[in-house]
């Protein structure tokens, strides 16, 4: 099909265009018009003042973000973080979604699936309360069994070694089971007369993974890991702050507990909103980054 | 077929496979067997034992209690209604704006695309959606905690890349069938689309059941709340309270037995929506066929 | 941008909460039941509150987790309830107060027979700089004590620790000398918790300061107000205090333990004392009651602050309120209308409205034996739910007057002598209170950077008892609490102080 005029074009998609409608308007109404709500970022906003009431200071904040000595540091820890989640926690969901679909035994499967999803429904409070449960010094199950194995005494609480990856394993329990969802829905979407011809090649079950299953998933994977990449300075607040301490602070604190502190305990509306404010325009440039690349390699991408 | 499932390899493979897959399964599943535990315990039980799946005597107070009065009972059937009702509304709003978009010459969409993607990450924030939400004369109503969060940007662009996928010669034979493209999109979209229906449908209701944030900001009257609202006032309320200086001294904090029935009693019902879900998984294997 | 903004502006049809109508009085109040319920507005509480005030009482419940987001999209509102709990001087709370949110009720509450308060300190304390924004609610003054395992100290033969050296010594026998019997060196003398909060937020680390002489937050030297960390009693405290975590006399996860594990840890004897407020105790008790009813009144036993190394008694203080009860002046917008606002709430504040709020019903929540309240069996739903709305409905009681209810206690002898131990022991405690002087007063850079700069504090201290630093880089550290800001904030506030005094 050729780029046709406009005007055809209108006419041709008039039906989905009015389909298109109430989505539009939702989005002019509750995602466009309060939008207005990041001007904050460049006022000494005051809620009772209002947006009309409090005094405009143009880039104040963001000079004081990034000329704050604390900014190097959370920065950096936002950033490790991000990494590590894209290379342990992305791929989990992918991985155990590939072996349910390998399970064959369905009731089995699904029952653990229905198992491996519960987390998710758990709050971070309970997450962090088994966390300091098994990992307590001297006295965690987990922290026994280390301590024997290595013949060390572990500190993974205080240790700011054990925090990344604690964070990492507390991700990993609570979300891969709900993260699972949507491959095994696409998964559900792969044909299924592909795995016979492949059979009847006789590839073998790797094989068949590989060129088969992977394939067949593969624009959601892409999909997700740019949908991802626009929360890549975002963290789990509640995750992070119920497990830092004193002694881990210094690798523990990112954007999202930096800004609790100035946002909520110190009412700065403005300086939070502009921390945000930066962190969604990092998180714009690398989805048209990650887009991009993706595009590049030959895949369709988001648009 | 029968080659590779009986090749020793292929069995070493899916036993290994099965025992992982069930050890994390029961790594997942022990926390929330000990809460449902601890819901039945004696409150010194929960401070003596650290972890059981069993309690030592079994009481029932707590549930007693939760039932006795008609407030907890009450917003159960309140957040199912609205998780109901809303998931309808969000799914059909989502779906019906993802299929024009999936569409490559629809005139206008990079423009619409770029303008949802570009809600992934910006946000007004929490005050100037309060205003609307009062503007539009919602505060007090269901229908705050619903259309607010009607489109989820993420889901969006699932549902869209969904729909990207389906080829599109299937539509255009239907059309030249005679079928209208809202027909289209209805008699052959839809049908095939049952996997992702239902993922969304789960991911929306989900949402929409644990939303806490909606209720807190825009319902006043507290006969109006939903069950969040509850868990999340018996189980955080005590722990924030907790915060030092801060602890009052006519506060007796909630005890642990009923925050855990709480969790249950909140969890259960929409823990029940997967299982009921899964089988439109599999369904959507028929697709398949279609495709090819 | 102009749709949105069309969209936003307020009309002028708009009514916000009818500020004419003097029959109803909109409250905000935060949600703290233990329990999940709101009160109904057809329960008994509600309908008694609204018999004695003589006002339809249109109640906004806000779970007390989110108070504070439910707060500020409010304030931005512009449809701000007549009265509101603000639970202390947040930031938020002050900008609004200064920039005319709220009615200035100095010297205005004296009128009041309830209102006025009983302790001018404490109002001096609740105000900003001297201006009073709020109707505080009182609390106890004097609270914290130090619990000790009752059969541990009988078992090794010791009394109850009077003197930090006592202390220590207690807490190196409940460590080395096997308290529980059990042939085993498991148990240690002191449990500390993870502390949430910053500096000079009621941590055992800030009262055993206080004791050695410390400025509670805030001290007066040399006629200049400094903080609490610059002062060599700070350091001596918290070298003392690393001593005894050198020693095991501590748990040695103080950084990490789990704050709500705390009780635990008494309760299932791995550690034999607690420095924190005295109602810990009852909580303590209340648990080794559930397990055994016959023998519970053996495992705990409290006394109140302790004496320093100098022999003289520095008592901790609380703050004496929690936050206080505001009203807008766009909602009541006359002084007539505050002033039937005001004759409300010393309603509340009078003795009839204080045992509604704090007690409930005589003869069907609870029965008075001796002047105190005893609850009725909170296990009959019925009663329970009043009990629970007598707790939300708490939240509304000022008692700046004094505190006329009756003490609630639970059924038990017990629990009745170890309640009048404590009234007995904080009491002698006032006495020696050190109070922070800078409490009422508020600087433009502590509302913008003090709680990170405190954080800078309380970590170093951590480390320092962790062994992670030595006393050099703590120093260091308190230097950097300066060079950050901390300055601006010492001189801002001795300017304040100095107009206060006067």
């Amino acid at each position: 099909m050729g780029k046709a005029r406009l005007s055809t074009r209108l006419i041709r998609y008039r039906w989905l265009l009015v389909l298109l409608l109430p989505g539009l308007a939702y989005f002019v109404v509750f995602k466009y018009a309060p939008m207005y709500g990041v001007t904050i970022a460049f006022q000494d906003y005051l809620p009772f003042l209002g947006f009309d009431g409090s005094p405009w200071v143009g880039f104040k904040h963001f000079e004081t973000l990034f000329s704050s000595p604390d900014f190097p540091r959370v920065l950096g820890n936002t950033l490790i973080l991000a990494l590590l989640n894209a290379v342990f926690v992305f791929p989990a969901p992918i991985v155990v979604a590939l072996m349910l679909n390998e399970l064959r035994v369905s009731i089995l499967k699904r029952a653990i699936q229905s198992a491996i999803y519960i987390p998710y429904f758990l709050s971070w409070t309970i997450v962090a309360a088994l966390t300091y449960l098994l990992f307590a010094l001297d006295t965690g199950p987990i922290t026994v069994l280390m301590n024997d194995l290595f013949g060390e005494r572990f500190d993974f609480l205080a240790d700011p070694d054990w925090f990344r990856p604690l964070v990492i394993l507390q991700t990993l329990w609570k979300e891969v089971g709900w993260g699972t969802i949507i491959y095994l829905a696409a998964l559900a979407g792969v044909d299924s007369n592909l795995y016979e011809a492949a059979r009847i090649d006789g590839a073998s079950r790797w094989k068949q993974m590989w060129h088969v299953t992977l394939p067949g998933i593969r624009s959601t994977i892409i999909v997700m890991a740019i949908l991802q990449a626009g929360n890549l300075l975002d963290s789990k607040f509640e995750q992070i702050y119920l497990l830092t301490n004193s002694l881990n602070r210094s690798v523990a604190e990112v954007f999202d507990t930096y800004v609790y502190f100035l946002g909520i305990t110190q009412g700065a509306y403005s300086y939070s909103t502009a921390v945000g404010l930066f962190k969604a325009v990092v998180g714009v440039a690398l989805i048209y980054g990650v887009n991009w690349l993706a595009r590049r390699f030959g895949h369709s991408g988001l648009f | 077929m029968a080659v590779n499932r009986n090749t020793p390899a292929g069995r070493v493979f899916d036993a290994v496979n099965t025992l992982v897959l069930v050890a994390v399964g029961v790594v997942m599943l022990l926390p929330f067997i000990y809460v449902t535990a601890g819901s039945f315990a004696r409150e010194s039980e929960l401070a003596e034992r650290s972890f059981f799946l069993w309690p030592r005597d079994v009481v029932t107070d707590t549930y007693e209690y939760i039932f006795a009065t008609n407030t907890f009972l009450r917003s159960l059937i309140i957040t199912v209604l609205v998780t109901a009702v809303g998931m309808v509304i969000q799914v059909l709003l989502t779906f019906t704006m993802a299929y024009p978009l999936a569409r490559r010459h629809l005139p206008g969409r990079n423009l619409l695309l770029g303008m949802v993607v570009l809600t992934l990450v910006f946000s007004g924030g929490l005050i100037p959606t309060y205003l609307i939400v009062r503007e539009l004369g919602m505060l007090d109503s269901y229908w705050a905690l619903i259309l607010p969060l009607a489109i989820n940007p993420f889901f969006l662009i699932l549902v869209k890349n969904f729909f990207q996928e389906l080829p599109e010669e299937l539509q255009e034979a239907a059309q030249i069938d005679g079928c209208t493209e809202l027909g289209v999109f209805w008699r052959i979209v839809l049908p095939l689309s049952k996997p992702i229906l239902a993922t969304m449908g789960l991911f929306y209701a989900v949402a929409i059941w644990n939303d806490f944030m909606s209720p807190l900001l825009y319902i006043d009257d507290s006969t109006k709340w939903t069950l969040q609202m509850f868990v999340r006032q018996v189980t955080v309320s005590s722990d924030m309270a907790n915060t030092v200086g801060q602890l009052d001294p006519n506060y007796i904090p909630p005890e642990q037995g009923l925050k855990f029935a709480v969790i249950v009693i909140a969890t259960l019902p929409i823990l029940l929506l997967y299982p009921f879900l899964q089988r439109h998984f599999a369904k959507g294997i028929l697709l398949g066929s279609v495709k090819g | 941008m102009a749709l949105p903004l069309a969209l936003v502006s307020c009309g002028s049809d708009e009514t916000p909460a009818d500020p004419a109508d003097l029959g109803t009085l909109t409250l905000m109040i935060p949600l703290l039941s233990g329990d999940a319920a709101a009160p109904a507005v057809d329960s008994d509480m509600h309908k008694a509150v609204e018999a004695l005030t003589g006002k339809k009482l249109q109640i906004t419940w806000v779970p007390n987790s989110n108070y504070g987001d439910r707060m500020n999209v409010t304030l931005a509102s512009d449809d701000l309830p007549e009265v509101m709990v603000v639970q202390g001087k947040l930031p938020a709370f002050v900008q609004s107060a200064e920039a005319g949110a709220f009615w200035n009720l100095t010297g205005k509450l004296d009128a009041y027979p309830n209102l006025k308060t009983e302790n001018k300190q404490i109002e001096l304390n609740s105000s900003i700089n001297g201006q009073v924004y709020g109707v505080y609610r009182r609390r106890d003054p004097m609270r914290a004590a130090v619990i000790v395992r009752k059969d541990w100290l009988a078992k090794l033969g010791l009394k109850m620790p009077q003197t930090v050296d006592d202390l220590y010594n207690v807490a190196k026998a409940f460590t080395e000398n096997d308290p529980d019997g059990n042939g085993k060196k498991d148990t240690y003398g002191l449990i500390v918790p993870k502390w949430p909060g910053v500096y000079a937020t009621a941590s055992p680390y800030d009262v055993i300061e206080t004791w050695y002489g410390a400025p509670n937050g805030w001290g007066e030297r040399n006629g200049k107000l400094v903080p609490g960390f610059d002062t060599p009693e700070f350091l001596e405290a918290n070298r003392f205090v690393k001593k005894m975590v050198t020693e095991g006399l501590i748990n040695p996860d103080f950084a990490t333990l789990d704050s709500a594990k705390w009780d635990q840890q008494f309760f299932t004897g791995k550690g034999g004392i607690i420095v924190d407020v005295s109602s810990r105790a009852g909580v303590l008790t209340r648990l080794f009651k559930e397990k055994d009813a016959a023998t519970y009144a053996n495992f705990v036993d409290l006394t109140g602050n302790l004496t320093g190394p100098s022999g003289k008694k520095n008592s901790y203080p609380t703050v004496g309120f929690n936050g206080f009860l505001s009203i807008s002046k766009q909602s009541v917008p006359t002084e007539a209308e505050l002033k039937d606002v005001l004759t409300v709430l010393d309603k509340l504040s009078s003795k009839e409205g204080q045992i509604l709020l704090n007690n409930g019903f005589e003869g069907k929540n609870f029965t008075v034996q001796d002047g105190y309240a005893l609850g009725k069996d909170a296990t009959v739903p019925a009663i329970k739910t009043i009990t629970n709305d007598v707790m939300s409905f708490a939240q509304l009681g000022t008692a700046s007057n004094g505190y006329v209810a009756y003490v609630s206690l639970p059924a038990g002898q017990f629990e009745r002598q170890q309640y009048e131990q404590r009234v007995k022991f904080h009491k002698a405690d006032e006495a020696s209170a050190i109070h922070n002087p800078a409490q009422a007063i508020v600087s433009k850079t502590q509302v913008a950077k003090g709680a990170q700069l405190d954080q800078i504090i309380a970590d170093a201290r951590i480390k320092f008892l962790a062994g992670q630093i030595n006393e050099a880089v703590l120093k260091a550290e308190i230097q950097r609490w300066y060079t950050q800001g901390g300055q601006d904030i010492v001189n801002e506030m001795n300017e304040q102080y100095a107009k206060i005094k006067k």
